[in-house]
């Protein structure tokens, strides 16, 4: 099964899930602003709960956003009925572990799924595969998609999950340097295609 | 060297920079007025005007730069802070290698930089008169509520005039010295502090750019401004991410027993982050049916945000803040 403009309704999706943390932080800084009435309550338990609260508001935003960046980068790996079946079943597992095991336990294992993911297509868009196909044209730009998506899948890994490793902050710096040469290759194709051409000379 | 010398720079900075900032107010009301009867006339001898007027105050921003540069650097070899020993620091003396970009700098960098910037689309007379209209406002706001040589570095000047009446009696040397301390190591010398503001400032004033032609296509309802937009928007966004990431680390190691989890000024940030995210996601189809609507719309709200959380540090108490509740 084929659905028609997939990629354009996921761009929209995509924005719409982006807008909408955006609100969240909107009403993040609403609430810290009535909460700051009371002096000095960052040292009390309320600061805690407000971070709990608060991610718990971000989390279901930030699951959407993951299944959403693993249904739209390898979207030719699979078939899209087949994507869209993983992505809901990834979904349902999340949304149980949620239930059952509690926040952090479900955003580690969505985490862990779309890692996985989105390093597979890393490495398949770094040999030049012909499963995937992106939207954009172009080697460079597919490398700098992908590492750009593998980037902000693993910083938001890192800050759920593994804050108390004592590779955090390292583990950080990688998926810093995605994201950073990721935006890179995906704006300035050319210009990196050039340098990528000079040295291989 | 001492606290003479470092006062007499002080004095110098305000003697210099006063009539130097009074004449960028005079430049950017002279900019508002030819940008106003340019876009109202399309009278290209006004244009022409605007671009001189250009000209001489980013001229005239970066030779306030310098002189602020030189400031900093008279900072840096007229102070020296010697700890006493009994306090069992890890180093023996610091210096103020204090960024361009604190205080009442900051403003004044991003506008010198917004201007720099301005000059590289003077090709495009329409997106330039609204940009010389914005610029002269921004200049205006730094001259009567953010003006660096009018007492320059209030907070630094504060923490250095404590030192020195603290050697000379008068204070308690052993407190001030602590307190300076890590105000030098985590704050002022932080090899962050000079990475994450300037990224974040230079990040700001390439956005306002894009700002300006989302608004163009909003107000003309016409998609050709979106290249522009676009060109600037993507080392804005660049800048915008490392320069926002560059802060965590920095953020673990100076804030560790701090309260900064979805500190305003972080959410504001992410606001801010998102919606420029967005703003390049449905980028990708601007070319697609009346898609490029909503992309000059998430533009100019990113551009909003961005204001908002500038502004943040100065209403919303937080970490970042200068507010108190």
């Amino acid at each position: 099964m084929k659905l028609k403009n997939y990629d354009y309704y996921l761009i929209l999706l995509t924005t719409a899930i982006l807008f909408a943390i955006g609100v969240v932080c909107v009403y993040g800084i609403t609430y810290y602003n009535y909460l700051a009435i009371v002096p000095g309550w960052t040292e009390t338990v309320g600061y805690l709960q407000f971070i709990n609260e608060m991610n718990a508001y971000l989390y279901p935003f930030l699951v959407l956003l993951l299944i959403s960046l693993g249904l739209c980068i390898p979207k030719r790996l699979f078939e899209q009925d087949i994507l869209i079946k993983i992505s809901l079943f990834a979904l349902a597992v999340t949304v149980i572990l949620t239930f059952s095991f509690g926040m952090e336990i479900a955003m580690g294992f969505i985490l862990a799924v779309i890692t996985g993911l989105q390093g597979v297509v890393m490495i398949l868009t770094f040999y030049k595969n012909r499963a995937i196909r992106f939207e954009k044209e172009g080697y460079l730009v597919r490398m700098g998609s992908s590492m750009l998506h593998l980037g902000i899948v693993i910083l938001i890994f890192n800050f759920v999950t593994l804050r108390e490793s004592q590779f955090h902050i390292l583990i950080f710096w990688g998926g810093t340097l995605f994201v950073a040469a990721g935006n890179i290759f995906s704006f300035y194709p050319e210009r990196m295609d050039f340098l990528f051409k000079r040295k291989t000379k | 060297m001492g606290f003479a010398e470092y006062l007499a720079a002080r004095e110098f900075v305000s003697n210099t920079g006063q009539p130097l900032i009074t004449y960028i107010f005079i430049m950017a009301l002279l900019q508002f007025i030819f940008a106003i009867f340019f876009l109202w006339k399309k009278n290209i001898r006004y244009y022409d005007y605007l671009i001189k007027c250009l000209y001489i105050s980013t001229g005239l921003y970066v030779i306030g730069f310098i002189v602020i540069m030189f400031f900093h650097f008279q900072i840096y070899n007229s102070v020296l802070i010697e700890y006493p020993k009994e306090l069992l620091l890890p180093v023996e003396s610091s210096r103020f290698a204090v960024p361009l970009w604190i205080e009442s700098e900051k403003l004044y960098f991003w506008a010198m930089v917004t201007s720099v910037l301005a000059l590289t689309i003077k090709g495009r007379k329409d997106l330039l008169s609204f940009l010389g209209i914005i610029l002269s406002v921004f200049s205006s706001i730094v001259f009567f509520f953010s003006n660096p040589f009018k007492e320059p570095l209030p907070v630094v000047h504060s923490e250095i005039t404590k030192w020195y009446a603290a050697l000379s009696g008068d204070g308690n040397i052993y407190q001030i010295a602590g307190t300076l301390y890590g105000r030098i190591t985590y704050y002022y010398n932080s090899s962050y502090m000079w990475t994450h503001p300037p990224m974040l400032f230079i990040a700001y004033a390439t956005l306002i750019i894009t700002f300006v032609a989302c608004v163009f296509m909003l107000f003309r309802r016409i998609r050709d401004y979106d290249e522009i937009a676009y060109r600037y928007a993507k080392p804005g966004y660049i800048l915008l991410t490392a320069g926002m990431l560059i802060g965590y680390p920095w953020a673990i190691e100076a804030w560790k027993d701090s309260a900064w989890w979805w500190d305003p000024k972080i959410s504001g940030s992410i606001m801010m982050w998102v919606l420029y995210s967005a703003y390049l996601h449905a980028r990708i189809y601007v070319e697609r049916g009346k898609l490029w609507r909503t992309t000059a719309l998430l533009g100019v709200l990113g551009f909003v945000t961005l204001v908002f959380t500038y502004l943040l540090t100065y209403i919303v108490p937080g970490i970042h803040s200068v507010v108190q509740p």
